[in-house]
Protein backbone atom coordinates (compact mmCIF):
# COMPACT_ATOMS: atom_id res chain seq x y z
CA UNK A 1 0.00 0.00 0.00
CA UNK A 2 2.68 2.45 1.06
CA UNK A 3 4.53 1.58 -2.32
CA UNK A 4 1.36 2.35 -4.04
CA UNK A 5 1.23 5.73 -2.33
CA UNK A 6 5.07 6.95 -2.58
CA UNK A 7 4.98 8.02 -5.91
CA UNK A 8 2.10 9.87 -5.67
CA UNK A 9 3.51 11.74 -2.65
CA UNK A 10 6.91 12.31 -4.48
CA UNK A 11 4.84 13.93 -7.48
CA UNK A 12 2.37 16.18 -5.28
CA UNK A 13 5.46 16.98 -3.62
CA UNK A 14 7.38 18.17 -6.52
CA UNK A 15 4.53 19.97 -7.87
CA UNK A 16 3.91 21.98 -5.10
CA UNK A 17 8.02 22.70 -5.24
CA UNK A 18 7.70 24.29 -8.64
CA UNK A 19 4.70 25.80 -7.77
CA UNK A 20 6.28 27.48 -4.83
CA UNK A 21 8.98 27.93 -6.64
CA UNK A 22 8.29 31.70 -8.28
CA UNK A 23 7.53 33.26 -4.96
CA UNK A 24 11.51 31.91 -3.77
CA UNK A 25 11.66 31.34 -0.29
CA UNK A 26 9.66 28.83 1.87
CA UNK A 27 10.20 25.67 -0.29
CA UNK A 28 12.49 24.54 2.52
CA UNK A 29 9.85 22.39 4.34
CA UNK A 30 8.67 20.95 1.19
CA UNK A 31 11.92 19.74 0.15
CA UNK A 32 12.12 18.05 3.69
CA UNK A 33 8.94 16.52 2.66
CA UNK A 34 9.83 15.26 -0.51
CA UNK A 35 12.93 13.49 0.67
CA UNK A 36 11.04 12.03 3.44
CA UNK A 37 8.62 11.00 1.13
CA UNK A 38 11.53 9.29 -0.50
CA UNK A 39 13.04 8.03 2.34
CA UNK A 40 10.08 5.67 4.00
CA UNK A 41 9.46 3.04 2.42
CA UNK A 42 6.69 2.11 4.46
CA UNK A 43 3.93 4.22 6.30
CA UNK A 44 4.98 5.31 9.79
CA UNK A 45 1.54 4.10 11.24
CA UNK A 46 2.40 1.87 14.21
CA UNK A 47 0.67 -1.79 13.70
CA UNK A 48 1.21 -3.35 16.33
CA UNK A 49 3.71 -1.05 18.41
CA UNK A 50 5.74 -3.04 21.42
CA UNK A 51 4.19 -3.11 25.17
CA UNK A 52 6.01 -2.64 27.69
CA UNK A 53 8.26 -5.23 28.66
CA UNK A 54 7.00 -7.62 31.03
CA UNK A 55 8.16 -10.99 32.33
CA UNK A 56 5.98 -13.54 33.29
CA UNK A 57 7.05 -15.85 36.29
CA UNK A 58 10.07 -14.80 38.00
CA UNK A 59 13.34 -13.29 35.89
CA UNK A 60 15.24 -17.00 36.96
CA UNK A 61 12.10 -19.19 35.98
CA UNK A 62 11.83 -21.13 32.15
CA UNK A 63 9.42 -20.17 30.29
CA UNK A 64 6.63 -22.70 30.42
CA UNK A 65 6.69 -25.41 28.12
CA UNK A 66 3.27 -25.92 26.25
CA UNK A 67 1.98 -29.47 26.14
CA UNK A 68 3.00 -31.58 23.31
CA UNK A 69 0.60 -31.97 20.19
CA UNK A 70 1.85 -33.55 17.22
CA UNK A 71 -1.50 -32.72 14.96
CA UNK A 72 -0.74 -29.53 14.98
CA UNK A 73 3.84 -29.68 14.77
CA UNK A 74 5.32 -32.62 13.45
CA UNK A 75 2.30 -34.23 11.49
CA UNK A 76 0.82 -31.15 10.45
CA UNK A 77 4.55 -29.85 9.48
CA UNK A 78 5.10 -33.33 7.59
CA UNK A 79 1.47 -33.79 6.07
CA UNK A 80 2.50 -29.82 4.98
CA UNK A 81 5.44 -30.70 3.19
CA UNK A 82 3.77 -33.98 1.67
CA UNK A 83 0.94 -31.87 0.20
CA UNK A 84 4.10 -29.47 -1.16
CA UNK A 85 6.19 -31.65 -3.01
CA UNK A 86 3.12 -33.55 -4.27
CA UNK A 87 1.87 -30.66 -5.92
CA UNK A 88 5.44 -30.55 -8.41
CA UNK A 89 4.63 -33.64 -10.64
CA UNK A 90 0.67 -32.93 -10.21
CA UNK A 91 1.16 -29.51 -12.20
CA UNK A 92 3.72 -30.22 -14.05
CA UNK A 93 2.15 -33.43 -15.30
CA UNK A 94 -1.04 -31.96 -17.17
CA UNK A 95 1.64 -29.23 -18.82
CA UNK A 96 3.78 -31.68 -20.71
CA UNK A 97 1.02 -34.72 -21.49
CA UNK A 98 -2.19 -32.65 -21.73
CA UNK A 99 -5.48 -32.87 -19.33
CA UNK A 100 -5.30 -36.49 -18.54
CA UNK A 101 -8.51 -36.84 -16.80
CA UNK A 102 -11.27 -35.78 -14.35
CA UNK A 103 -10.12 -37.95 -11.37
CA UNK A 104 -5.77 -36.35 -11.75
CA UNK A 105 -7.76 -32.56 -11.77
CA UNK A 106 -9.56 -33.07 -9.02
CA UNK A 107 -6.31 -34.29 -7.00
CA UNK A 108 -4.75 -31.13 -8.39
CA UNK A 109 -7.98 -29.30 -7.50
CA UNK A 110 -8.16 -30.80 -3.85
CA UNK A 111 -3.92 -30.05 -3.06
CA UNK A 112 -4.09 -26.85 -4.36
CA UNK A 113 -7.29 -26.20 -2.17
CA UNK A 114 -5.58 -27.91 1.58
CA UNK A 115 -1.56 -26.57 0.59
CA UNK A 116 -3.41 -22.65 0.34
CA UNK A 117 -5.09 -23.47 3.36
CA UNK A 118 -2.37 -24.47 5.33
CA UNK A 119 0.08 -21.71 3.89
CA UNK A 120 -2.26 -19.41 4.92
CA UNK A 121 -2.95 -20.34 8.30
CA UNK A 122 0.58 -20.02 8.39
CA UNK A 123 0.68 -16.44 7.46
CA UNK A 124 -2.25 -15.68 10.46
CA UNK A 125 -0.68 -17.58 13.22
CA UNK A 126 2.64 -15.56 12.49
CA UNK A 127 0.76 -12.18 12.00
CA UNK A 128 -2.14 -12.44 13.96
CA UNK A 129 -0.53 -13.59 17.82
CA UNK A 130 -3.23 -15.23 19.96
CA UNK A 131 -1.73 -13.36 23.32
CA UNK A 132 -1.92 -9.55 21.69
CA UNK A 133 -5.18 -10.33 18.89
CA UNK A 134 -7.09 -12.53 20.11
CA UNK A 135 -10.08 -11.58 18.67
CA UNK A 136 -8.67 -11.14 15.26
CA UNK A 137 -6.96 -14.22 15.28
CA UNK A 138 -9.81 -16.17 15.54
CA UNK A 139 -12.12 -13.68 13.28
CA UNK A 140 -9.00 -14.31 10.36
CA UNK A 141 -9.37 -18.14 10.85
CA UNK A 142 -12.94 -18.47 10.49
CA UNK A 143 -12.87 -16.07 7.64
CA UNK A 144 -9.96 -18.40 6.14
CA UNK A 145 -12.12 -21.55 7.09
CA UNK A 146 -15.02 -19.94 5.17
CA UNK A 147 -13.07 -18.41 2.56
CA UNK A 148 -11.48 -22.37 1.74
CA UNK A 149 -15.38 -23.81 1.99
CA UNK A 150 -16.31 -21.29 -0.77
CA UNK A 151 -13.14 -22.11 -3.14
CA UNK A 152 -13.82 -25.96 -2.63
CA UNK A 153 -16.74 -26.09 -3.39
CA UNK A 154 -16.99 -23.69 -6.52
CA UNK A 155 -14.31 -26.05 -7.78
CA UNK A 156 -16.12 -28.85 -7.29
CA UNK A 157 -18.81 -27.35 -9.23
CA UNK A 158 -16.68 -26.49 -12.03
CA UNK A 159 -15.14 -29.86 -12.13
CA UNK A 160 -18.39 -31.76 -11.88
CA UNK A 161 -20.45 -29.56 -13.91
CA UNK A 162 -17.57 -27.95 -16.64
CA UNK A 163 -14.81 -29.05 -18.26
CA UNK A 164 -12.06 -28.54 -15.31
CA UNK A 165 -9.39 -26.45 -14.18
CA UNK A 166 -7.00 -27.84 -16.45
CA UNK A 167 -8.74 -28.03 -19.46
CA UNK A 168 -9.85 -24.28 -18.84
CA UNK A 169 -6.48 -22.74 -18.66
CA UNK A 170 -5.79 -24.76 -21.73
CA UNK A 171 -8.56 -23.12 -23.96
CA UNK A 172 -8.13 -19.88 -22.03
CA UNK A 173 -4.56 -20.63 -23.60
CA UNK A 174 -5.13 -21.42 -26.87
CA UNK A 175 -7.80 -18.52 -27.05
CA UNK B 1 33.66 -28.54 12.43
CA UNK B 2 33.06 -30.37 9.31
CA UNK B 3 28.55 -31.17 8.93
CA UNK B 4 27.00 -28.15 10.59
CA UNK B 5 29.47 -25.41 8.88
CA UNK B 6 28.68 -23.75 5.35
CA UNK B 7 30.99 -24.26 2.55
CA UNK B 8 32.10 -20.69 2.69
CA UNK B 9 32.91 -20.38 5.77
CA UNK B 10 34.82 -23.30 6.23
CA UNK B 11 36.91 -22.13 2.75
CA UNK B 12 37.23 -18.56 4.54
CA UNK B 13 38.01 -19.28 8.25
CA UNK B 14 40.08 -21.89 9.49
CA UNK B 15 38.48 -25.26 10.55
CA UNK B 16 39.73 -24.40 14.49
CA UNK B 17 38.60 -20.43 14.78
CA UNK B 18 40.40 -19.62 17.46
CA UNK B 19 43.58 -19.57 15.63
CA UNK B 20 42.08 -17.34 13.29
CA UNK B 21 41.27 -15.19 16.09
CA UNK B 22 44.85 -15.05 17.77
CA UNK B 23 46.26 -14.17 14.10
CA UNK B 24 44.25 -10.93 14.10
CA UNK B 25 44.88 -10.03 17.70
CA UNK B 26 48.21 -10.01 17.48
CA UNK B 27 48.19 -7.74 14.60
CA UNK B 28 46.19 -5.96 16.49
CA UNK B 29 48.51 -5.28 18.74
CA UNK B 30 51.35 -5.19 17.03
CA UNK B 31 50.31 -2.12 15.11
CA UNK B 32 49.45 -0.36 17.89
CA UNK B 33 50.87 -0.93 21.48
CA UNK B 34 53.65 -3.24 21.61
CA UNK B 35 55.95 -1.52 19.11
CA UNK B 36 56.49 0.92 21.91
CA UNK B 37 54.99 4.89 22.61
CA UNK B 38 58.23 6.48 20.21
CA UNK B 39 57.43 3.74 16.72
CA UNK B 40 54.04 4.40 17.42
CA UNK B 41 54.17 8.41 17.46
CA UNK B 42 57.00 8.16 14.72
CA UNK B 43 54.01 6.17 12.51
CA UNK B 44 51.23 8.83 13.45
CA UNK B 45 53.35 11.58 12.28
CA UNK B 46 53.57 10.02 8.92
CA UNK B 47 50.50 9.04 8.54
CA UNK B 48 47.88 11.99 7.73
CA UNK B 49 45.09 11.37 10.60
CA UNK B 50 42.43 8.89 8.79
CA UNK B 51 38.85 10.14 10.74
CA UNK B 52 35.63 8.24 10.85
CA UNK B 53 32.62 8.90 12.49
CA UNK B 54 30.88 6.70 14.13
CA UNK B 55 26.90 7.28 15.05
CA UNK B 56 25.82 5.39 18.34
CA UNK B 57 22.65 4.85 19.29
CA UNK B 58 21.86 6.57 23.07
CA UNK B 59 19.18 6.10 25.29
CA UNK B 60 19.40 6.85 28.80
CA UNK B 61 16.53 5.00 31.42
CA UNK B 62 16.63 8.00 33.82
CA UNK B 63 15.46 10.22 31.21
CA UNK B 64 12.98 8.00 30.11
CA UNK B 65 10.88 10.55 28.58
CA UNK B 66 13.51 11.76 26.23
CA UNK B 67 13.57 10.25 22.48
CA UNK B 68 16.32 7.47 21.06
CA UNK B 69 18.72 9.50 19.77
CA UNK B 70 22.06 9.07 17.51
CA UNK B 71 25.12 10.33 18.74
CA UNK B 72 28.55 10.41 16.11
CA UNK B 73 31.83 10.56 17.44
CA UNK B 74 35.15 10.78 15.16
CA UNK B 75 37.97 8.99 15.53
CA UNK B 76 41.18 8.38 14.14
CA UNK B 77 42.15 5.15 12.65
CA UNK B 78 45.40 5.42 13.14
CA UNK B 79 45.57 5.38 17.23
CA UNK B 80 42.63 2.94 17.18
CA UNK B 81 42.68 -0.87 17.14
CA UNK B 82 41.15 -2.39 13.74
CA UNK B 83 37.76 -3.93 15.68
CA UNK B 84 34.65 -1.87 16.53
CA UNK B 85 35.00 -2.88 20.43
CA UNK B 86 38.38 -1.16 19.68
CA UNK B 87 36.72 2.16 18.89
CA UNK B 88 33.69 1.77 21.50
CA UNK B 89 36.58 1.20 23.97
CA UNK B 90 38.42 4.19 22.68
CA UNK B 91 35.03 6.27 22.62
CA UNK B 92 34.26 5.78 26.17
CA UNK B 93 37.81 5.89 27.77
CA UNK B 94 38.83 9.22 25.85
CA UNK B 95 35.64 11.31 24.79
CA UNK B 96 32.51 10.12 26.37
CA UNK B 97 32.80 7.90 29.53
CA UNK B 98 28.52 7.53 29.79
CA UNK B 99 28.44 5.55 26.32
CA UNK B 100 27.28 1.88 27.57
CA UNK B 101 27.77 -0.77 26.09
CA UNK B 102 28.72 -4.61 27.58
CA UNK B 103 32.14 -6.58 26.49
CA UNK B 104 34.51 -9.14 28.25
CA UNK B 105 36.62 -11.05 26.42
CA UNK B 106 37.20 -9.23 23.24
CA UNK B 107 38.00 -12.13 21.12
CA UNK B 108 34.58 -14.04 20.28
CA UNK B 109 34.42 -16.16 23.18
CA UNK B 110 31.98 -14.84 25.73
CA UNK B 111 29.33 -12.91 22.96
CA UNK B 112 28.76 -10.28 25.32
CA UNK B 113 29.20 -7.40 22.81
CA UNK B 114 26.49 -8.47 20.46
CA UNK B 115 25.30 -5.08 18.80
CA UNK B 116 23.50 -4.27 15.17
CA UNK B 117 26.91 -2.72 13.43
CA UNK B 118 26.19 -1.26 9.57
CA UNK B 119 22.65 -3.80 9.77
CA UNK B 120 24.16 -6.50 10.81
CA UNK B 121 24.11 -8.33 14.27
CA UNK B 122 27.28 -9.27 15.02
CA UNK B 123 29.95 -9.50 17.58
CA UNK B 124 31.72 -6.11 18.53
CA UNK B 125 35.39 -7.58 18.82
CA UNK B 126 35.29 -9.66 15.54
CA UNK B 127 34.03 -6.98 13.54
CA UNK B 128 36.38 -4.89 11.66
CA UNK B 129 36.23 -1.54 10.72
CA UNK B 130 35.97 -0.75 7.22
CA UNK B 131 38.92 0.84 6.53
CA UNK B 132 38.76 2.06 3.17
CA UNK B 133 34.53 3.12 3.37
CA UNK B 134 34.50 6.78 4.36
CA UNK B 135 30.93 6.37 5.33
CA UNK B 136 29.34 6.68 8.98
CA UNK B 137 29.40 3.08 11.21
CA UNK B 138 26.39 2.92 12.85
CA UNK B 139 26.13 0.82 15.56
CA UNK B 140 22.67 0.41 17.19
CA UNK B 141 21.89 -2.67 20.39
CA UNK B 142 20.41 -6.19 18.97
CA UNK B 143 16.79 -5.55 17.08
CA UNK B 144 13.42 -6.17 18.81
CA UNK B 145 15.27 -6.22 22.29
CA UNK B 146 13.81 -3.94 25.06
CA UNK B 147 17.27 -1.59 25.80
CA UNK B 148 18.44 -1.21 29.05
CA UNK B 149 20.46 2.02 28.22
CA UNK B 150 22.66 2.88 24.39
CA UNK B 151 23.66 -0.97 23.41
CA UNK B 152 22.63 -2.98 26.52
CA UNK B 153 19.78 -5.21 25.19
CA UNK B 154 17.48 -6.86 27.84
CA UNK B 155 18.14 -10.55 27.38
CA UNK B 156 15.90 -12.28 30.27
CA UNK B 157 13.64 -13.68 28.26
CA UNK B 158 16.36 -15.37 26.03
CA UNK B 159 18.04 -16.89 29.30
CA UNK B 160 14.46 -17.77 29.64
CA UNK B 161 13.88 -19.92 27.03
CA UNK B 162 17.70 -21.43 27.13
CA UNK B 163 16.20 -22.34 31.05
CA UNK B 164 13.14 -23.72 29.54
CA UNK B 165 15.57 -26.51 27.58
CA UNK B 166 17.31 -27.64 30.00
CA UNK B 167 20.61 -27.16 28.58
CA UNK B 168 22.34 -29.84 30.48
CA UNK B 169 23.31 -33.91 30.58
CA UNK B 170 20.18 -35.85 31.58
CA UNK B 171 21.00 -39.42 32.50
CA UNK B 172 19.62 -41.77 35.30
CA UNK B 173 22.14 -44.93 34.69
CA UNK B 174 25.47 -44.25 36.24
CA UNK B 175 28.33 -45.20 33.35
CA UNK B 176 29.91 -48.99 33.54
CA UNK B 177 32.95 -48.30 35.27
CA UNK B 178 31.85 -45.57 37.35
CA UNK B 179 34.02 -42.96 35.79
CA UNK B 180 32.57 -40.05 33.07
CA UNK B 181 30.69 -40.95 30.76
CA UNK B 182 32.33 -41.74 27.85
CA UNK B 183 31.57 -41.51 23.63
CA UNK B 184 32.95 -42.75 20.64
CA UNK B 185 34.92 -40.14 18.45
CA UNK B 186 31.98 -40.37 15.65
CA UNK B 187 29.70 -39.50 18.50
CA UNK B 188 31.33 -36.54 19.42
CA UNK B 189 31.49 -35.33 16.04
CA UNK B 190 28.31 -35.39 15.85
CA UNK B 191 28.40 -32.13 18.55
CA UNK B 192 30.94 -30.18 16.55
CA UNK B 193 29.26 -27.06 15.30
CA UNK B 194 26.83 -27.13 18.18
CA UNK B 195 28.99 -26.90 21.09
CA UNK B 196 30.37 -23.90 19.44
CA UNK B 197 27.73 -21.50 20.24
CA UNK B 198 27.93 -19.02 22.93
CA UNK B 199 24.49 -17.61 23.02
CA UNK B 200 25.21 -14.38 21.87
CA UNK B 201 21.91 -13.87 20.67
CA UNK B 202 22.79 -12.70 17.73
CA UNK B 203 20.94 -15.18 15.20
CA UNK B 204 17.55 -15.28 17.37
CA UNK B 205 17.66 -11.63 17.16
CA UNK B 206 17.97 -11.36 13.39
CA UNK B 207 15.40 -13.69 13.01
CA UNK B 208 11.63 -11.78 11.58
CA UNK B 209 9.60 -15.15 13.19
CA UNK B 210 11.24 -14.17 16.57
CA UNK B 211 10.72 -10.88 16.35
CA UNK B 212 6.57 -11.35 15.81
CA UNK B 213 6.31 -14.60 18.31
CA UNK B 214 9.41 -14.06 20.85
CA UNK B 215 7.12 -15.08 23.39
CA UNK B 216 6.73 -18.59 22.29
CA UNK B 217 8.68 -19.24 19.45
CA UNK B 218 11.83 -20.40 21.23
CA UNK B 219 14.20 -18.63 18.34
CA UNK B 220 17.30 -19.95 16.34
CA UNK B 221 20.20 -20.19 18.81
CA UNK B 222 17.95 -21.89 21.95
CA UNK B 223 16.62 -24.44 19.09
CA UNK B 224 20.11 -24.85 18.41
CA UNK B 225 21.33 -25.82 21.85
CA UNK B 226 18.41 -27.99 21.94
CA UNK B 227 19.25 -29.91 19.14
CA UNK B 228 22.96 -30.06 20.71
CA UNK B 229 21.19 -32.28 23.56
CA UNK B 230 19.23 -34.04 21.48
CA UNK B 231 22.34 -35.20 19.37
CA UNK B 232 24.47 -35.74 21.96
CA UNK B 233 24.74 -39.61 22.79
CA UNK B 234 25.25 -39.67 26.80
CA UNK B 235 22.29 -37.61 26.93
CA UNK B 236 19.22 -40.18 28.07
CA UNK B 237 16.12 -37.87 27.33
CA UNK B 238 15.78 -37.80 23.68
CA UNK B 239 12.04 -38.54 23.80
CA UNK B 240 10.84 -35.62 26.53
CA UNK B 241 13.29 -33.18 24.55
CA UNK B 242 11.09 -33.99 21.82
CA UNK B 243 7.97 -33.77 23.08
CA UNK B 244 8.67 -30.33 24.73
CA UNK B 245 9.53 -29.53 21.00
CA UNK B 246 6.51 -30.81 19.27
CA UNK B 247 3.66 -27.92 19.43
CA UNK B 248 2.61 -25.74 17.29
CA UNK B 249 4.85 -22.76 18.19
CA UNK B 250 8.36 -23.64 19.66
CA UNK B 251 10.25 -24.60 16.66
CA UNK B 252 7.54 -24.63 13.28
CA UNK B 253 7.38 -20.59 13.35
CA UNK B 254 10.90 -21.53 11.81
CA UNK B 255 10.16 -20.95 8.12
CA UNK B 256 13.86 -21.25 7.06
CA UNK B 257 14.65 -17.57 6.67
CA UNK B 258 17.93 -18.25 7.21
CA UNK B 259 18.89 -15.01 8.84
CA UNK B 260 20.37 -16.70 11.85
CA UNK B 261 23.10 -18.64 9.45
CA UNK B 262 23.77 -15.59 7.60
CA UNK B 263 24.82 -13.20 10.55
CA UNK B 264 25.93 -15.81 13.06
CA UNK B 265 29.74 -14.59 13.91
CA UNK B 266 31.15 -17.43 14.79
CA UNK B 267 29.97 -19.50 11.48
CA UNK B 268 27.47 -21.82 12.86
CA UNK B 269 24.70 -23.18 11.12
CA UNK B 270 21.62 -23.03 13.23
CA UNK B 271 19.31 -23.34 10.49
CA UNK B 272 20.59 -26.62 9.48
CA UNK B 273 20.31 -27.98 13.36
CA UNK B 274 16.89 -26.56 13.20
CA UNK B 275 16.52 -28.53 9.81
CA UNK B 276 18.13 -31.81 11.48
CA UNK B 277 15.21 -31.56 14.31
CA UNK B 278 12.37 -30.97 12.31
CA UNK B 279 13.16 -34.07 10.57
CA UNK B 280 13.64 -35.95 13.51
CA UNK B 281 10.52 -35.14 14.82
CA UNK B 282 8.62 -35.23 11.38
CA UNK B 283 7.18 -39.14 11.38
CA UNK B 284 7.40 -39.15 15.18
CA UNK B 285 4.26 -38.81 17.27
Amino acid sequence: MASIARPMLLRQAAAASRLSAAPAGPSLLLKNSARVAAFHATSRRNILPPLPQKVEGGVNDPVPVPPPSPSHGSYHWTFERLVGASLVPLTLTPFAAGSLNPAMDAVLMGLIVIHSHLGLQNIIIDYLPKKRTPKSRKAAMWGLNVATALVALGLYEFETTDVGVTEAIKRVWHA
Amino acid sequence: MASLRSTTSRILGSSRPSLRFASTQVRGFASNLSDGGKASQHASEDKAPRMKAFQIYRWNPENPTEKPKMQTYTLDLNKTGPMVLDALIRVKNEIDPTLTFRRSCREGICGSCAMNINGTNTLACLCRIPAEDNADMKIYPLPHTYVVKDLVPDLTLFYKQYKSIKPYLQRDTPSPDGKEYRQSKADRRKLDGLYECILCACCSTSCPSYWWNSEEYLGPAILLQSYRWLADSRDERHEERKHALNNEMSLYRCHTILNCTRTCPKGLNPGLAIAEIKKELAFSG
